[in-house]
């Protein structure tokens, strides 16, 4: 344990310095692949093994390949959809089990459960049937549900254990203030859950944008997302398109954190 | 309609729908027989389940768990001072930095296991970074081994463990460090009845969340581990795919979860003994 | 909410039935994007791509849709038998495939598909051996038997696929690769047991990367891959062992529920071109059934054994056919076995 407890000033400046080192240490291990894989977006060498020269190729090849750009649209918009309303759900789900006695809440979790348990190719064999037995038209519409209850029980679980260590006063007092159910949830509950909505969805959005095996199952032929064409490369080697798309992706993401960043920033000092 | 049946009503109807009925499909399927051409046809039998109960499957469920218990374990190691050491920094610090634990998650898991490869091969970086530094003779095996997997998978899954347990620290009241510091508790005790037990919710979150998907997850551990070794999700993607015994693919994925669950109850029972025996919770305080 | 997704379900089904089009599944990247724009102008059919990732979840899912939802595919050798005796697909009319002569005919009429009734050969290649020759010199390996020297203890890659391996241990007991014979399959279990202690990997992504990463010099492999390592500058060799090696046909197919069937014939047809599909063989880099393709290739890419094997090695070697479920049962039990070290 770093909290020694005569800390005097020297003790919190090793302490920092012990957080900063650590931290980066995981960072470092995380994004080591990452490295690998921009490393070999501009790499000449197909498989990367070694380095054979820069080149823009990839990148080049990746903007006039129509169908690995169209399949990553796609799973962008299902990411991001699939995890906003999964966390929405997910979020009035972990409330009503924290807050309301039902028939069936323990059914509830339980069902919660099985999702979490459930071997991926069940999920996806299930739902197919499912699917066509509702009628359900496999591409857009039948990925969406599948992602959003397939990213569900992630969201439901960091919710409910970040409402589980409340103070459920914070809920009667507002109550007893006048404010209505609907109140109380959107103006108390919603912002004190906030880090775990934000993890709730952060989670969702990663699931969603990495399933192949319930996706390949439930989409149609129009409506083809990334993970299933870079798994089905298998045949002929993946590409390194694909590492063109992830760094493309990856400077996208930091860009718009930046710039966010940016925004506030310039906000606040109005 | 009110708030509270509202979400109530939707809550059930999605679970219904989607869950409950593509599950029962499935309990249907397991006593069903199995048809090359059809797939599943009556009559009903208990046949598949018998199969089920043989000492392969036991091999293989008794190697998923311990894989998965040991990646649970090593993530919350790492995961849990993570959050912690985060959660001491500036709220703008902590929002760039859960960012930048979560982003190389968006690139596609397979091409950062390919990755992982070129790091590890006996031609990858790591191997030759030692070798050319006079640190090992020869390139030693790191790529399909126990060790291989285990890196896999604790970089798949560290974020899911990190996730719930930065909510739990985020929310920690630092009074109450203060007020065990001023009651003369040491660094330790203050850990072990104050940090630990209010963030247990976190824990137990962030282990379920890894535990589970680990159990039934095998594509990372045939990448990184040589497929070797069977492997719970191997046994049901075989089954569904490769033999096309579906019924007895059903069988087995319901055994599978009937057994996780019961992992899940001696979880829970151990959960509440852990936290009746003292610490701060709500009973004690 | 729910009147409003019918709605638009309606919607996007009418819109689509408005243009002429053709949906193909099929492998991803199996196919060069500029053939298929080219199909497009030339003809005004839409293409829809689809992709599969396993010749498992494609049969799968045209199973559970009754062979609906798309035109063509392109299932592995012993798919098409499956699929066929499953009523899964349906007749091709070579009365309207104008290009159907320029296929090679030592690729037609083999067991898995008579007459060549369902399955037009788009690529072929074979499962086979490979090493890499910076380790082991020329000749040390020549038989499916060399792998189970002790020496290679805890060195080798296997394909991880179950039909491979096991047709593997029957050729080598002297058997067809395609038994059914409970008896035989035991004992190709009882071989490959012993063989165990000497894989390092199954590897059916890329049975290449092992080799490149360095981490194996012997294994089996598949024809593309060693030559995919070859473009790379890997010092890969491969060999067809003299029991022979495993030869396997990816076919054009259409399914018995396949909406454009017209279409699906003028695409195969398309593809059956000479100057199209060799654009298609240089962009994949897998051997073409097309006879009337090869003179346009290059040389090297000819003579290459990694691509085209020698005629006395597709004679020696057997093309994968259906064993039916009960064997392939069986055969999944022991390689679980296998695997959990029983």
């Amino acid at each position: 344990m770093k909290t020694s407890d005569h800390s005097g000033y020297q003790g919190s400046a090793i302490k920092k310095l012990g957080s900063v080192l650590f931290i980066s240490a995981v960072l470092a291990y995380l994004y080591a692949p990452i490295a690998v894989l921009v490393v070999n977006s501009f790499n000449s060498s197909k498989y990367g093994h070694s380095w054979r020269g820069f080149t823009w190729k990839w990148y080049e090849k990746l903007l006039n390949n129509g169908n690995l750009m169209d399949a990553f649209w796609h799973s962008l918009t299902i990411g991001l959809l699939a995890a906003t309303l999964a966390t929405m759900l997910g979020t009035f789900m972990a409330y009503a089990l924290y807050r309301y006695k039902f028939a069936l809440k323990k059914a509830t979790s339980g069902l919660l459960f099985v999702v979490m348990m459930s071997p991926d190719i069940v999920l996806a064999i299930t739902f197919l049937v499912i699917f066509m037995a509702l009628g359900i038209h496999l591409g857009f519409w039948s990925l969406l549900i599948a992602h959003l209850t397939f990213c569900l029980p992630f969201v439901v679980i960091t919710v409910y254990a970040r409402l589980n260590g409340f103070d459920g006063n914070l809920i009667e007092a507002a109550r007893d203030l006048g404010a209505s159910e609907t109140r109380t949830f959107f103006s108390v509950v919603v912002p004190m859950s906030m880090p775990a909505i934000i993890s709730g969805w952060l989670l969702s959005f990663t699931l969603s944008l990495d399933d192949v095996i319930v996706s390949s199952f439930v989409t149609g032929p129009g409506y083809e997302i990334l993970p299933i064409r870079v798994f089905s490369m298998v045949r002929v080697g993946v590409s390194p398109e694909v590492n063109a798309l992830a760094t493309g992706l990856l400077i996208f993401s930091v860009a718009l954190v930046v710039l966010a960043q940016l925004i506030l920033k310039k906000g606040k000092s109005q | 309609m009110d708030f509270r049946r509202l979400i109530i009503s939707v809550t059930l109807a999605w679970l219904t729908v989607f869950v409950f009925l593509p599950h029962m499909l499935l309990v249907g399927t397991s006593f069903m027989s199995p048809d090359a051409d059809h797939l599943v046809v009556w009559p009903t039998t208990l046949a598949n389940f018998e199969k089920v109960f043989t000492p392969v499957y036991f091999t293989v469920f008794w190697h998923s768990l311990e894989l998965a218990a040991i990646a649970t374990l090593v993530c919350l190691l790492v995961a849990y001072p993570f959050a912690w050491l985060l959660s001491g920094f500036k709220q703008r610090t902590q929002a760039i930095l859960l960012f930048l634990l979560i982003l190389p998650f968006w690139t596609n898991s397979l091409i950062r296991t390919y990755a992982i490869k070129i790091i590890l091969g006996k031609k990858g970086l790591i191997n030759s970074a030692l070798v050319s530094m006079g640190i090992l003779d020869e390139p030693v095996q790191l790529l399909y081994t126990e060790f291989a997997v285990i890196f896999g998978l604790v970089y798949l899954l560290l974020p899911f463990m990190v996730l719930p347990l930065y909510s739990s620290f985020d929310k920690m009241d630092t009074s109450l460090l203060e007020a065990g510091k001023d009651l003369g508790a040491n660094a330790l005790q203050r850990f072990r009845h104050i940090i630990l037990p209010l963030t247990m919710p976190g824990i137990i979150s962030g282990c379920l969340i890894v535990f589970l998907p680990a159990m039934g997850m095998f594509y990372i551990a045939d990448l990184l581990g040589g497929a070797k070794n069977l492997l719970l999700g191997n046994v049901v993607k075989n089954l569904f795919l490769v033999a096309r015994d579906w019924p007895m693919g059903a069988a087995f994925s319901v055994i599978m979860m009937l057994m996780m669950a019961l992992l899940l109850l001696m979880y829970a029972q151990a959960n509440k003994l852990v936290s009746k025996k003292g610490g701060l919770n709500d009973e004690n305080l | 909410m729910k009147k409003l997704l019918v709605a638009g379900l309606a919607l996007a089904s009418n819109l689509a039935l408005a243009q002429e089009k053709v949906v193909v599944y099929n492998w991803s990247e199996y196919i060069d994007e500029s053939v298929v724009e080219q199909f497009t102008k030339e003809t005004g059919i839409e293409v829809e791509y689809a992709t599969f990732d396993s010749n498992e979840v494609m049969y799968s899912k045209l199973k559970l849709q009754k062979g609906k939802g798309y035109d063509i595919a392109v299932p592995s050798t012993y798919y098409v038998s499956k699929m066929a005796r499953e009523g899964m697909l349906q007749p091709i009319d070579k009365t309207k495939l104008s290009h159907f002569g320029n296929l090679n005919v030592d690729l037609l009429d083999k067991d898995y598909d008579k007459g060549n009734q369902y399955s037009v050969p788009y690529f072929w290649g074979s499962t086979a051996i490979s090493y890499d020759a910076d380790t082991l010199s020329e000749g040390e390996i020549t038989s499916w038997k060399d792998l189970w020297d002790p020496k290679w203890k805890g060195q080798l890659l296997l394909t991880d696929d179950i039909r491979e391996v096991f047709h593997m241990a029957l050729t080598l007991n002297g058997h067809s690769g395609n038994s059914k014979n409970p008896e035989e399959i035991k004992q190709a279990y009882e071989t490959l047991k012993s063989l165990m202690p000497n894989v390092l990997v199954f590897n059916s992504e890329a049975p290449r990367e092992p080799f490149l990463s360095g981490d194996v010099s012997l294994g089996m492999n598949w024809n593309g891959e060693v030559y995919m390592a070859q473009q790379e500058g890997a010092n890969l060799k491969y060999v067809y062992p003299k029991e022979g090696a495993v030869f396997w046909v990816d076919s054009f197919v259409i399914p018995s529920g396949a909406a454009n069937i017209d279409n699906a014939h003028k695409f195969i047809d398309f593809m059956l071109r000479a100057e199209v599909a060799k654009t298609n063989a240089e962009y994949v880099g897998y051997a073409s059934p097309n006879s009337a393709a090869l003179p346009l290739m290059d040389e090297d890419v000819r003579k290459n054994p990694a691509v085209f094997p020698s005629q006395d090695d597709i004679a020696r070697g057997e093309f994968h056919h259906d064993i039916g479920d009960d064997a392939m049962k069986l055969m999944t039990e022991y390689w679980q076995k296998l695997k959990a070290g029983m």
